[in-house]
């Protein structure tokens, strides 16, 4: 072997590892789920080749539909409350008069310290029935009943909540980084013009920004079509009626609950196209607007 | 640009052609990747499957059950022909996937398993040469066993006809009450028969003394949120969600009654109940400051309110469950464990005389008693004085031999791995009545009933729509 060609298989050598890992945990697994997913399994020891019956069912599963609502709407939320409000944050902890703003980055962040179990099952302790904080704090300052149950009753807006809780110093750190960035001289300039905060910041802020708000818009959209922990600690399930069941939390039921791995890989398939799908959806409009 | 290019070939170049023949193949850095990759592989590979030879593994997901087993199981090794058992605990999640994971690649598990119900159904779906557990009928058979335990006991781990576990329990149900309320009250429990009598001979408990509105305590605990509690009471009104045959049997006239019933314990006028939760230091709590008179408790909850709830010592008294109609069943059945002997497992014979040793012996039910105030299910030990021991914590009742008064009595259960997921629509269908009832309080009972009737017939073409779908459930075997 010469030496350029010793030299030149080096790259290949420190890859391999890497190519190992990802091809054994990774890419074997992936091709394994395509199987299972043209199974059908009945507990650990029984399976039969059906081929596209899991997918057919789903098609007609009202479990799975309401699993889609329930992930949608939640996706929503986080969209259209989150991101906004981590926006507004960022762009108040970003102004250089505020006092104390370094402390308070630190404190809207720190949820995502202790890790969204811890944070759930806080959660679930604040929004009991009589002994919560919430309800505790409501009757006495409006007379709300101590049992009002949010977590049979209000099921989506305490996930959207907790979520809240837990993304938005997380996203206010992405738009700090972002605002940060943005060029002071054309916000000078625009204020020179005549423009006011609102007119400076559509004209100026935010499409000096955008990038990086559809890049965590995305972010955004992803994480909450594969929400499982917060509901799953949250409700010990999918909650009263299923109105807290997730598409993830449905997979999780029927392949280890039910047993039916191969049911359980269609639905992972179909979450995943989906996902897909919306990443070059986003990557193509992001394109669009740029040109 | 090319010359930086070539610069990192020429270092590396230059590194390599120091080292002599095969070594140069790679730079001093990348042998020590190499090595640091095959050294870890070494001890991975090599070091996870180390295990003596002749040693039994034994998994259980309960601490209190591994301190009973320990003296036996020292006892054993000691024996001439015995073996050292490896006793691990296991927290029941880790159980499953363990058990569940093994008998799914074929990857040898523990040689004696400990499972609990819900985790233990999970194995018995498919045929029966699917299941990974041993089939252990011809065996209890043959040694007599079958008559020797509460044929109840066998029930969860009965698939296809055949018995897959050795029963650990009974777990009768009874009514646990605040007696110290109950009785400066001037009330009579023994006047209640059915539940009807309960919410109305205790309903004086439920009085607003301070005022606000709403009554200062509840009569049960109980909730939409509880699918032990609702499971217990449905199979103690005789229907269950199978039949014996294993068939789906959710829409039955007993069921909607008992889950109408179950509705206006929640809401609407009728209300007695309050979703005061166990395991929990909230619900802890509230059973403390007497915010609920009563709770159903198997026999293994005793030891845990005993445990978590010392502060109630001597306030509270049991009764039998109130029947669902007049000289109906007064118990149910809440839990339940077993121990099953793996496929995989080496040397099935004598890893079937440890577990009868571990589960029949009286030194062991008495322990069960005695630390987890368990019953056992072995017949030939309910004679054992202990049961009739008075128990300080309920008041001085003989707890163990009202639980083993009611033992006959316990129902029958599924194992089918659709009894979660029927008990789940069930569930759903409790909770739109207690809807229904939330938006018109005066619904009347027959209304009530006929509506139920619906909800029960939707959760039960859901289920049978997931069965039918499933080639073995159908009982095919392709």
């Amino acid at each position: 072997m010469t030496a350029r060609a010793r030299v030149g298989l080096a790259p290949y050598l420190f890859l391999l590892p890497f190519l190992v890992v990802f091809g054994v945990f990774v890419l074997a697994p992936l091709g394994e789920s395509v199987v299972l997913s043209t199974r059908q399994m009945f507990g650990p020891g029984a399976s039969v080749f059906v081929g596209l019956d899991n997918f057919r069912f789903l098609l007609h599963d009202p479990l799975f539909y309401k699993a889609v609502r329930n992930t949608l709407v939640f996706t929503a939320g986080s969209v259209f409350i989150q991101l906004p409000l981590a926006l507004g944050l960022a762009m108040l902890l970003n102004r250089p008069g505020l006092r104390g703003r370094y402390v308070l980055r630190l404190v809207f962040f720190s949820p995502q310290l202790v890790g969204l179990v811890f944070l759930a099952v806080m959660t679930s302790v604040i929004f009991q029935k009589r002994t919560g904080v919430l309800n505790q704090a409501l009757h006495a300052l409006v007379g709300v009943s101590l049992d009002y149950p949010w977590l049979e009753r209000q099921i989506m807006p305490t996930l959207i909540l907790a979520a809240l809780w837990m993304y938005v110093g997380f996203n206010m750190i992405y738009f700090l980084a972002a605002l940060q960035n943005v060029d002071r001289e054309l916000t000078e300039a625009a204020s020179i013009d005549g423009a006011g905060p609102g007119r400076r910041f559509l004209a100026v802020t935010l499409p000096a920004i955008a990038p990086v708000g559809g890049f965590v818009v995305l972010l955004s959209i992803l994480g909450s079509l594969q929400l499982f922990e917060l509901p799953y600690i949250l409700l010990t399930g999918s909650g009263p009626d299923n109105k807290g069941l997730t598409i993830v939390t449905y997979l999780y039921q029927s392949g280890f609950e039910t047993g039916d791995l191969g049911y359980a890989s269609a639905i992972g398939w179909v979450l995943a196209i989906l996902l897909a799908a919306l990443a070059v959806g986003q990557r193509l409009l992001a394109r669009e607007a740029r040109a | 640009m090319a010359q930086d290019r070539e610069q990192p070939i020429a270092v590396a170049r230059a590194f390599a052609l120091r080292w002599p023949g095969w070594l140069a193949w790679l730079s001093p850095g990348g042998w020590v990747i190499a090595a640091i990759a095959v050294g870890t592989t070494v001890v991975v590979v090599g070091g996870g499957s180390a295990r003596p030879s002749g040693e039994v593994r034994m998994w259980t997901f309960a601490p209190p059950h591994a301190r009973m087993y320990e003296p036996l199981l020292e006892q054993w090794a000691s024996e001439p022909d015995g073996r050292r058992v490896d006793l691990e605990v296991l927290s029941l999640p880790a159980l499953e996937r363990r058990m569940l994971g093994g008998f799914l690649s074929g990857v040898p598990v523990a040689d004696l398993i400990e499972a609990e119900r819900r985790v233990a159904s999970r194995a018995f779906a498919g045929p029966l040469d699917a299941v990974g557990f041993l089939d252990l009928t011809d065996r209890l058979r043959e040694d007599g066993l079958l008559d020797a335990i509460n044929p109840a006991s066998f029930s969860p781990w009965t698939f296809r006809g055949r018995i897959f576990g050795l029963p650990h329990d009974v777990h009768p149900v009874m009514l646990c009450y605040r007696a110290d309320l109950v009785e400066a009250a001037g009330i009579d429990v023994s006047t209640i028969e059915t539940w009807d009598d309960f919410a109305r001979v205790m309903r004086p408990l439920m009085a607003d003394g301070d005022g606000d509105g709403e009554p200062d305590r509840y009569l049960i605990a109980f909730w939409t949120t509880f699918p032990d509690q609702l499971e217990a009471l449905i199979l103690q009104a005789g229907d269950g969600f199978f039949d014996e045959e294993d068939h789906l049997r959710i829409a039955t006239p007993t069921n909607a009654r008992v889950v109408a019933s179950l509705a206006g314990w929640i809401a609407g006028p009728g209300r007695i109940a309050a979703d005061v939760p166990e395991f929990n230091a909230a619900g802890n709590k509230q059973k403390i400051d007497g915010y609920v008179v009563a709770a159903i408790m198997p026999d293994w909850l005793s030891n845990i309110w005993r445990q978590q709830m010392p502060e109630l010592a001597g306030k509270l008294k049991l009764m039998p469950l109130p029947a669902w109609e007049p000289g109906g069943r007064r118990t149910s059945v809440w839990g339940g464990t077993m121990l099953g002997i793996p496929r995989t497992a080496e040397d099935p014979d004598r890893l079937w005389e440890l577990a009868k040793r571990l589960y029949l012996s009286p030194e062991l039910s008495r322990a069960l008693y005695e630390e987890g105030d368990i019953v056992t299910p072995v017949k030939a030990n309910w004679s054992d004085p202990i049961y009739d021991r008075p128990d300080p914590y309920f008041s001085g009742q003989a707890k163990g031999r009202m639980y083993l008064d009611l033992a006959p009595q316990v129902p029958r259960r599924t194992s089918s791995p659709f009894n979660t997921m029927a008990m789940q629509r069930v569930q759903d269908a409790l909770v739109g009545l207690v809807e229904l009832l939330r938006d018109r309080p005066g619904t009347d009972r027959a209304t009530l009933e006929s509506r139920a009737m619906d909800l029960l017939r939707v959760a039960e073409a859901d289920v049978r729509s997931r069965m039918d779908r499933n080639v073995f459930a159908r009982g095919e075997t392709p």
